[in-house]
């Protein structure tokens, strides 16, 4: 004891030299400090690097509307002042148009690359998601205002294209007589905007930028998002009921038999994802294994039978060609193929916190006189709870941003809010929308999390 | 020892730097794999000798691109595109401007702007094929009388079973607006309106509950195939190949078909820029063109490729088993262009979204 500090019952505790322990106590442990933040460094760089950075990105992406507002300054600042919108609005306004696109279509970058004219490009696509023609329309026009003499390469104003804008601009395209291009602005006046968001949920900004709701043919995404709660819940529900029964014989058989079994959950986890879909197809669809096993050994009896005492007549008991079940590229489909796939995670995570209930609890409890129900329902079954509450998260989880699966299966009404993503990524180039999309997922998934830990508390959750 | 390590270490990174240079020199063509890959190997790459090019697939969309370019990391030279993202690419800045005056010539010296049945759209394309749209069946799957017209594609009581169409609306709006009695030349006036948009969909609803949809090219032909569609659209080169080199019992109905361009863009800021205009010269060239019809029925885009095939007949496969004349399947012949639709990818890339988010909500109904 008196090696390393000297008791002293007036003073501070004091280290061998002469340092007070609290002062040399503190040191050594913002040494430890510094030398564990540098061990989690590393993980720590990569985690930023690849997990939140793009995660930020996405969340800006699915507000920016700054491009557009560089590129149009002065028609918005008119688009402010425009009144009555249900007219066509002031000379102003037209002017603000050309004299932008005069303006931006000379914006250089840093290395004096011209960028405005890709500016104007992207704009016109951008235009075109709040109203089908701009981007014809405004590329007409850049092409035809903008001309630079051959000669002294200086730029000309075309007089077809110089004031009285109004007027001249409605006789070179009728469209800009359209009070619709014009109303259409308002939904991109502000450099940041929730207009992505509307549109993933089948809204939209008027021309005073009140919400409203979008015209009955276009609405997609509200029935979309609810069949991929469904799709999602459904495939849990499934995945539960058939996994539960299967993880307990995995736990409780002897260790011979159910590594057996094991490897029959493992096999298809190990098998790639496509090839099981494949073979799910070959199984399901119309001519497919089921269909015909079907056909050929059901009984196909002439006519009709009728079963009056059970209040049925007509009863079709011929199973023929045109009774095959469509059970592929279909919702049924999808939640038949989605179900096998993922089977394992559900499977997993209860075997795992099955295996360390003691089955003395069991013994014990049939002891004290419960029938072997009442022991299952009452003592392993509350038991068991983490284990399916991990399995139900990780599956739902999974499934809701599902893709390549409704894409090959899901046919007509079985694709999910992950197709949508893909094709406003791919196909539209409207990553805007694509990145709404996304982020709401990603919220749905973190209210998912928080109802969990408010109900069953996550620290309840037991991955293996 | 610790000499050899240095040394094996050293020799590893001379060979590790050497297979860098070697891909950097490589140019990367991107396009849509199965028989049409197939037929850029052999009629273009086969024949180029003045580097090396690879060839990977992708499933179509600009996303790619634009994400490399956007991050300054890009990873592909060339890519095969459809007509609409042609433009909109182009219009981005995502594809480069060519210098027109490099490619070469027709043989009678028609520059190669002027030899194509359009408009060239921009500086930024480079001339490929047109292919089809077309509604196809088992030359076995009707009884009595065939499907010849696009009504019969949307006739369920005369030819009976279910149809396969694909999950997005270019070419089946055209073709469902032609099926309800519109004139050719009048289709776009017409889709420019919400009454001739209406007729679309009015006309899609007949056939709604007997529709099998499909994404990706090689499906239709499954589709067909197991029996789980009587007639599906499909891309005409998948049908006229599966015909002509395998020997498939499915017939064509050219009525109602509707033509798309093809266009190869270079992507801007390619890693091998200069390799890669050249290589597009040599892909563009007529008599590249006239190849490429050698192994599938897409037409060259170049109308001076034509004669070279006519005069070369058996043209498809030559000297193979399944050698086959090849004119009579190409969708732009005359007998062909009577009920043909060129798609116009203006319209498409104006009302593309609209039309397509309505397409979609017609799906999810």
């Amino acid at each position: 004891m008196s090696n390393t500090s000297t008791i002293n019952s007036q003073g501070p505790l004091l280290t061998n030299d002469g340092v007070p322990l609290k002062e040399s106590l503190r040191k050594s442990l913002r040494r430890t400090k510094i030398r564990s933040f540098l061990l989690i460094l590393v993980p720590l760089l990569f985690v930023l690097l690849l997990f939140v950075t793009p995660i930020a990105q996405l969340l800006s992406r699915s507000v920016d509307d700054i491009k557009i507002n560089e590129a149009f300054p002065l028609t918005f600042a008119q688009y402010e002042v425009w009144e009555d919108k249900s007219i066509l609005p002031s000379e102003e306004m037209f002017a603000a148009v050309i004299n932008d696109i005069r303006i931006t279509h000379k914006i250089e970058n840093s290395e004096g690359r011209n960028i405005g004219k890709n500016l104007l490009g992207r704009s016109g696509t951008r235009m075109t998601y709040e109203y089908s023609g701009w981007r014809s329309l405004l590329l007409k026009t850049v092409k035809e205002a903008i001309k630079v003499d051959k000669k002294s390469k200086e730029e000309i104003k075309p007089y077809k294209w110089d004031a009285p804008y109004k007027e001249r601009m409605i006789k070179r395209d009728k469209r800009w007589g359209k009070v619709e291009f014009w109303q259409s602005l308002g939904a991109m006046k502000d450099p940041y905007t929730m207009g992505y968001y509307l549109n993933a949920v089948d809204l939209r900004y008027d021309a005073n930028k009140n919400i409203i709701q979008k015209v009955e043919y276009l609405r997609v995404y509200k029935t979309i998002w609810m069949r991929t709660l469904q799709v999602s819940l459904m495939v849990t529900i499934f995945c539960l009921i058939l996994a539960y029964p299967v993880s307990y014989l995995l736990a409780t058989l002897p260790m011979r038999i159910s590594n057996i079994l094991m490897i029959c959950v493992l096999m298809p986890f190990w098998t790639s994802l496509l090839v099981r879909i494949v073979a799910w197809m070959i199984m399901l669809q119309q001519h497919g294994v089921i269909n015909d096993t079907l056909v050929t050994i059901l009984p196909c009896f002439e006519g009709m039978v009728n079963l009056p005492f059970f209040g049925a007549t007509n009863i079709d008991l011929c199973f023929g060609d045109e009774d095959r079940i469509p059970m592929m590229y279909n919702f049924t489909g999808t939640i038949i193929v989605m179900t096998q796939i993922l089977l394992p995670f559900m499977i997993l995570p209860i075997y795992s916190v099955m295996r360390g209930i003691p089955p003395s609890y069991m013994k014990a409890a049939q002891n004290l006189g419960a029938t072997p129900t009442w022991a299952f329902i009452r003592v392993y079954m509350p038991q068991s709870v983490p284990g399916i509450g991990a399995g139900c998260i990780l599956v739902f989880i999974v499934a809701i941003g599902y893709y390549i699966t409704p894409e090959l299966v899901g046919g007509k009404d079985g694709l999910m809010i992950g197709n949508f993503v893909a094709r406003e990524m791919q196909q539209t180039l409207n990553w805007g929308l694509a990145a709404a999309m996304g982020t709401m997922l990603l919220f749905a998934v973190l209210a998912l999390y928080w109802v969990y830990d408010k109900f069953i508390g996550i620290d309840n959750l037991k991955m293996g | 020892m610790k000499k050899v390590i240095t040394k094996t270490l050293i020799a590893g990174a001379i060979s590790a730097a050497m297979l860098a240079g070697a891909a950097q020199a490589a140019v990367t063509l991107v396009s849509w794999g199965g028989g049409y890959s197939a037929s850029q190997q052999k009629a273009y790459i086969d024949t180029y000798s003045s580097g090396e090019v690879n060839m990977i697939s992708y499933n179509g969309g600009l996303g790619e691109v634009r994400a490399q370019v956007e991050s300054g990391n890009v990873l592909w030279d060339i890519v095969d595109v459809l007509p609409s993202q042609a433009r909109t690419g182009c219009d981005e800045g995502l594809f480069e401007e060519l210098d027109r005056s490099l490619f070469l010539p027709a043989p009678d010296g028609t520059p190669m702007d002027e030899d194509l049945l359009v408009d060239v759209p921009n500086d930024c394309v480079v001339p490929q094929i047109w292919w089809s749209y077309v509604p196809f069946h088992l030359g076995s799957t009707f009884k009595g009388e065939q499907p010849s017209t696009i009504n019969d594609f949307f006739d369920l009581e005369k030819f009976p079973g279910k149809r396969g169409i694909h999950t997005w609306g270019n070419g089946i709006v055209e073709m469902a607006l032609y099926a309800s009695g519109v004139a050719i030349p009048d289709i776009y006036d017409v889709l420019d309106t919400q009454e001739g948009q209406d007729m679309v969909f009015a006309k899609l609803d007949t056939i709604k509950d007997d529709v099998v949809f499909w994404s990706s090219g090689a499906k239709p032909l499954d589709l067909v195939n197991s029996g789980e569609v009587s007639m599906s659209l499909a891309y005409n080169g998948r049908i006229g190949g599966a015909v002509l080199a395998d020997g498939a019992d499915y017939v064509t109905v050219w009525d109602g078909q509707v033509l798309e361009e093809e266009w190869l863009v270079l992507v801007t800021g390619a890693p091998n820029r200069a390799a890669a205009i050249h290589f597009l010269i040599h892909a563009s060239a007529t008599e590249q063109q006239a190849g490429q019809a050698r192994w599938i029925n897409y037409a060259p885009m170049r109308p001076s490729a034509l004669p070279i095939m006519e005069a070369g007949e058996p043209w498809f496969n030559p000297g193979l088993a399944t050698e086959a004349n090849i004119m009579e399947h190409m969708p732009t012949t005359d007998e062909h262009m009577k009920g043909g639709i060129l798609a116009d990818p203006d319209w498409w890339a104006d009302n593309g979204q609209a039309v397509n988010d309505r397409y979609a909500a017609w799906m999810a109904k």
